[in-house]
């Protein structure tokens, strides 16, 4: 087996799923506030699908738990959620490094998806139901911003030569 | 992974269920809260920023214009007061006379928003006062214009506060005009409220001020809630469907009043304000001994 080289950049992971973490909360006209992007999630995303070994369903679980504190929702929804999101991904990693950008979106969105699905269902356990199809808006905008996300990520990647 | 997926799913779920059913996670939430406030206060700062900006470079006119608004309005309040001063008094004989408990002003705390709850569909906001400050759990939460809701979580610098308009709250109202009891329900839209029950023949009417009827042993009685906006009879439903728009700017305002009630249980409150009217007899009864006897040489 061949030496690995020593990991680099893991401040660099941990500094941009802070600044989604950030992102996730910050205020937002209401009109856009019903579409707000899971940061959170899409960040986790291409981390895990660009460099899996680095961080994984702990990491994911840990800041869905730092979510959850911050929207005050039940201790453990957002990171149950976030774990299953990151499962998903690991799971069709293989493939989806392979995809064009627009099928990995494509992808991305049935997972947001069923993240929201489950969001709602979980929620309505809490007593806690939103009326319309709305929720589903949040999958919709993350999977349409994906190509920038990957984009933009990849590029910082490269710059500090995260691995 | 799998066996690992599956323990953290289970934790979840075990956390979801403890922190749902049990207090116990309250202090560690707390705790971690008080960790993540620096988030709320990053977040925040380009608002905070933009604030600071316009009110640096807002010009004289508009400056002297604020400040004419200002004392045009503080005149007017002070007008209020001094009529408000004499029914007080009025009020405070009246309830003598009835020999009531004393009417007790609340004290209250200034708090700013620093935070609203991301989700669009619920209805809750943060606030930088805490259980340093004093704050506690269920503590009702008004505006300049109205009541705005309770405290539902507290942490040491900050507290979540749900507002009157979630789905999941609901408040004793009275009609102000004529004492009619109702439960006004959140509906998720931040400009209604509804009322649940209201009998069909009920006297109620558009224009209806709804004040809080302190019921529920939770909010303070007679704080303005909402105001009734349409009242619809539909002969096909049991209750007549009764809109109305809460008082408060609930999606507007930025700084609230934190109230402090009485935390003292009815019977104390009663025997305490006994003592408090003897002693305000005596001391009427000795202020009143030299003047008689002043008359009476």
């Amino acid at each position: 087996m061949m030496a690995a080289p020593a990991p680099r950049g893991g401040w660099l992971i941990m500094l941009t799923l802070l600044l989604a973490l950030l992102l996730s909360v910050a205020p937002m006209p209401a009109f856009m506030d019903i579409g707000r992007p899971l940061w959170l999630a899409l960040f986790l995303s291409f981390w895990v699908l660009s460099v899996p070994h680095r961080l994984g369903l702990t990491t994911a679980w840990l800041f869905g738990l730092a979510e959850d504190v911050l929207y005050g929702s039940l201790l453990g929804q957002n990171a149950l959620i976030l774990c299953l999101v990151c499962a998903m991904v690991l799971g069709l990693q293989q493939r989806l490094r392979v995809f064009p950008q627009w099928q990995q979106a494509l992808v991305l969105l049935v997972i947001f998806g069923l993240a929201q699905l489950l969001q709602l269902w979980l929620q309505a356990l809490a007593g806690n139901r939103p009326p319309t199809l709305e929720f589903m808006l949040p999958a919709l905008v993350s999977a349409l911003l994906w190509p920038w996300v990957q984009g933009g990520l990849r590029s910082l990647q490269r710059r500090f030569q995260v691995n | 992974m799998g066996v690992r997926l599956l323990i953290l799913a289970v934790l979840s779920v075990v956390l979801m269920v403890v922190d749902a059913r049990f207090d116990t996670f309250k202090p560690v939430r707390s705790q971690l809260g008080l960790v993540l406030t620096p988030f709320y206060w990053l977040a925040d700062l380009p608002v905070r920023a933009w604030e600071g900006m316009t009110s640096q470079i807002s010009s004289r006119s508009e400056l002297l214009a604020e400040n004419e608004k200002l004392k045009a309005e503080a005149l007017l309040l002070q007008r209020r007061l001094q009529k408000l001063a004499a029914l007080t008094e009025q009020n405070v004989r009246l309830r003598e006379l009835l020999n009531s408990a004393a009417l007790v002003d609340e004290q209250v705390l200034v708090g700013e928003l620093i935070g609203v709850d991301p989700n669009p569909f619920t209805h809750r906001i943060l606030i930088d006062k805490g259980s340093r400050d004093g704050v506690t759990l269920g503590q009702p939460v008004l505006d300049a214009r109205g009541l705005m809701g309770q405290v539902v979580e507290v942490m040491p610098y900050t507290a979540r506060v749900l507002l009157l308009t979630d789905t999941t709250h609901s408040i004793p109202v009275q009609i102000n005009r004529n004492g009619l009891r109702a439960i006004a329900v959140g509906t998720g839209n931040p400009e209604r409220l509804e009322l649940r029950h209201v009998a069909d023949t009920a006297d109620i009417k558009e224009g209806d001020l709804l004040v809080s009827s302190g019921l529920g042993q939770r909010f303070p009685a007679g704080y303005p809630v909402a105001v009734v906006k349409e009242v619809i009879h539909d002969s096909g439903q049991p209750f007549a469907v009764v809109r109305a728009v809460p008082t408060a700017a609930l999606n507007r305002s930025r700084y609230l009043l934190l109230v402090f009630s009485d935390p003292r249980s009815a019977e104390q409150r009663a025997a305490d304000s006994a003592e408090a009217q003897e002693q305000a007899d005596r001391a009427a009864a000795e202020q009143a001994q030299p003047s008689t006897s002043g008359t009476q040489p």
